[in-house]
């Protein structure tokens, strides 16, 4: 079934003194999808996100959600999850749920019930008289997820959500990323981690310098790259050390009885298994896999997600000079 | 694409949880219940004062033309100035006054200004025959002394115009002295010396006022702009600022802290109300029935009235300049930089107040009371201690307002850019440059 596009990035540019941030950046989001918006530090996520907002204006474009120019929408429209934890240090975890919530209208008693759901749900019910404070940092940022979704905003914005948690409550927000997609929300989320992409996003886009590298589908982008991902086991070899040394090979990753390994575009992968052979391995697996999303990544940005702190730093800067 | 969002209800929301957070800390309790005490001290000073003045004894120097006149008058002021209140101990009550001769009224002088003695009461004989007596002294003048003193130069007159006739002829047309009471460096208020009790009361209040003025608006604007480095360090900016807008953020957080500035100043204002409201059975208990009836002068519910107004607009001001730096910074370490010249500008204020209470403000005290933000400062002393027309305090007023609207405008702007910033470390001149941008 093809869904609504209802949130459209259009053609918005932003610029911080000389650093451009965003350059002519569109794409579009289908109504009720997960939607993963990728890129390294710095590429413009954040910024997007806060344009989405209403926190910063952009220097040219708009931003739509189901034909709506964002700046004729009322805030609780949007859920945000900044990429910056933050919760009031001293404040009842309830008390600054229902505070988040009242801002955006909801009433006192319908926060207060939805708040304690959501703490149960998160299991940590036996928080909500506590300070902020005293919560460990996974929790804190569960206390921070339930702030973002509590007045049930039409789209969810999430800015690095998986970040800093353990397995356990990685699952339960991917849980709640279903469940609330399932009730009709539109969840946007930027991540460096791909597997949790790979395992959540029906569509997503790349960003690289403030400009949509690829979009669509996952399995659109994993039909469309060039990128090869080849699986090959070598008896008594676990991670052979001359893997790398084959050319064509971007990336090795060590699995199960084989090793994973990431071919750069044009790279042909029997040229690999000639390359194995001619070393006097012994083959003992060879399988041409689908092509990861990290390999998707690579193929578009030219190194992997959080490689590149630069950017960040450059814009960081760029944009306080931008205030003074 | 900008949002305009409605100021209410999220202002008040913010207001709310700001002034909870205040009221509800060991600070505030502890500082109102310091506050409290210190109003009531204020409250009861001129009371103090008055009892002080009751139990200092006064050297008054008589200088006389005449022998027969110095002697009359010294007899005449002892048996005015220094009568016994109804119902004191003749065995343990002391004499205000101490009356002696001096020949002469330029060595009078010279000691008078050196604080040697307290008073000069210099009675002359004009071509005429009329009596001339005029009441000197060092500070503002007392109006109860001075009141004496005219009773003692009348009697002294009637004294001097019986003892002049020879016995047995008829008394002629009584020429009532001439009496002044002059200061060497008294305090002129509408062309008239201000009374010295009063003077020092009203004195002593303003300074207290001012200080605790001055004291407040810094304390409080301090409460605003680590409430933002606050939000801005915890991080917890990120989700305000996409749940309100910068005007309902700024907005509610100085109401809120407004809001709790209020309520410790009607804490600290309710004592001292029901001090004025006893002020006459307390000073009976305090001075005695003489001493009760006199005019107590000081504190008054139109000065406190005046001191709220003007406190409260003084820290709106303050604290919408205190909004925007604490918006600039990132962690509250880091409001020392910046908050160092505004506390510069606050004690400016300060100093132009108390200059106008030391009585030489002059053209320098009347433009400050009209120049914010020393204005309420300057114009709260300019009340406590002189005549101020009624259009000056409106004009005051309405520039403060205005330029309270201003800074608003500017803050919000400011505001909006600064709580993204986590970079470099701002100094006053980035701060500034911003300023002037949103302006």
């Amino acid at each position: 079934m093809l869904a609504t596009v209802t949130l459209e990035i259009d053609r918005v540019t932003k610029r911080f003194a000389q650093t451009l941030a965003l350059d002519d950046l569109t794409f579009t989001v289908p109504k009720g999808r997960i939607f993963g918006f990728l890129g390294a530090n710095g590429a413009g996520k954040t910024t997007t996100m806060r344009i989405c907002l209403g926190i910063l204006q952009p220097d040219a474009g708009v931003v739509r959600w189901e034909g709506t120019l964002s700046g004729d929408l009322p805030r609780r429209t949007w859920g945000y999850l900044p990429e910056e934890r933050g919760l009031y240090p001293r404040m009842g975890v309830l008390d600054q749920l229902v505070y988040f919530a009242s801002l955006y209208g909801v009433a006192p008693a319908a926060a207060r019930r939805q708040a304690i759901h959501w703490l149960a749900r998160f299991r940590i019910p036996d928080y909500a008289e506590r300070r902020a404070e005293e919560l460990s940092k996974g929790n804190q940022q569960k206390v921070q997820f339930i702030a973002a979704i509590l007045h049930g905003p039409d789209v969810l914005l999430m800015d690095e959500p998986f970040t800093g948690l353990d397995p356990v409550n990685l699952a339960l927000l991917r849980e709640a990323f279903v469940e609330l997609r399932d009730d009709g929300r539109t969840i946007v989320f930027s991540t460096h981690q791909m597997e949790a992409a790979e395992a959540l996003c029906e569509s997503l886009a790349i960003v690289d310098r403030g400009r949509v590298v690829a979009a669509g589908t996952l399995a659109e982008l994993k039909r469309t790259s060039r990128a090869r991902t080849v699986r090959l086991g070598v008896e008594g070899e676990i991670l052979p050390s001359w893997l790398t040394a084959i050319d064509g090979v971007a990336a090795v990753r060590p699995a199960a009885g084989f090793t994973e390994l990431e071919l750069t575009p044009g790279t042909e992968p029997r040229e690999v298994l000639a390359s194995a052979l001619a070393r006097g391995a012994l083959v003992t697996h060879f399988e041409v896999a689908e092509p990861s999303l990290e390999a998707v990544f690579i193929e578009h940005v030219g190194h992997p997600a959080g490689d590149d702190a630069t950017l960040e730093k450059t814009l960081e800067k760029a944009i306080d000079e931008d205030a003074a | 694409m900008a949002r305009r969002d409605p100021l209410f209800p999220n202002a008040a929301i913010v207001a709310r949880r700001e002034y909870r957070d205040r009221v509800r800390s060991p600070l505030f309790l502890v500082s109102t219940l310091i506050l409290m005490g210190l109003a009531l001290v204020v409250a009861l000073a001129p009371i103090a004062i008055r009892y002080l003045d009751q139990q200092k004894v006064d050297r008054i120097v008589v200088v006389a033309d005449e022998d027969a006149l110095a002697v009359a008058t010294i007899a005449t002021a002892n048996g005015i100035m220094n009568i016994p209140p109804v119902g004191a101990d003749p065995d343990t009550w002391t004499a205000p006054f101490v009356f002696e001769r001096a020949t002469d009224f330029d060595t009078a002088q010279r000691d008078l200004a050196r604080a040697q003695i307290d008073a000069i009461l210099h009675v002359t004989r004009a071509a005429d025959g009329r009596l001339d007596v005029t009441f000197l002294s060092s500070g503002p003048v007392d109006g109860v002394r001075s009141q004496l003193a005219g009773f003692t130069a009348l009697s002294v007159g009637i004294i001097d115009w019986t003892s002049s006739l020879p016995p047995g002829s008829s008394l002629g047309a009584f020429r009532t002295p001439d009496f002044r009471a002059e200061s060497i460096s008294a305090p002129i208020e509408g062309g008239q010396a201000v009374d010295a009790v009063e003077v020092a009361s009203r004195s002593f209040l303003g300074t207290v006022f001012i200080i605790l003025m001055f004291i407040t608006i810094l304390i409080y604007g301090m409460w605003v702009a680590t409430g933002v480095a606050t939000e801005k360090s915890s991080r917890v900016m990120e989700l305000m600022i996409s749940a309100a807008s910068p005007r309902q953020l700024v907005l509610g957080k100085v109401v809120g802290i407004g809001g709790a500035g209020l309520t410790q100043y009607t804490a600290i204002a309710i004592p001292a109300v029901l001090v004025l409201a006893f002020q006459h059975p307390i000073a009976l208990a305090v001075l005695g029935e003489s001493g009760a009836g006199l005019p107590i002068g000081g504190l008054t519910i139109g000065l406190l009235l005046a001191y709220g107004a003007f406190f409260l607009m003084g820290f709106t001001l303050f604290a919408f300049v205190y909004a925007a730096v604490g918006s600039f910074v990132s962690r509250p370490d880091d409001l020392q930089t910046l908050s160092l010249p505004l506390s510069l500008v606050a004690m400016g204020g300060y100093v132009s107040a108390l200059v106008v209470l030391l009585g030489g403000g002059g053209v320098v005290g009347k433009v400050a009371s009209f120049v914010p933000p020393f204005s309420p400062f300057a114009m709260l002393a300019r009340l406590m201690v002189s005549t101020v027309q009624p259009w000056e305090v409106a004009l005051s007023v309405a520039i403060l307002l205005a330029t309270i609207g201003i800074v608003a405008l500017a803050t919000v702007r400011i505001y909006a850019t600064g709580v993204l910033l986590y970079g470099q470390r701002p100094g006053f001149r980035r701060f500034i440059a911003a300023a002037r941008r949103a302006g």
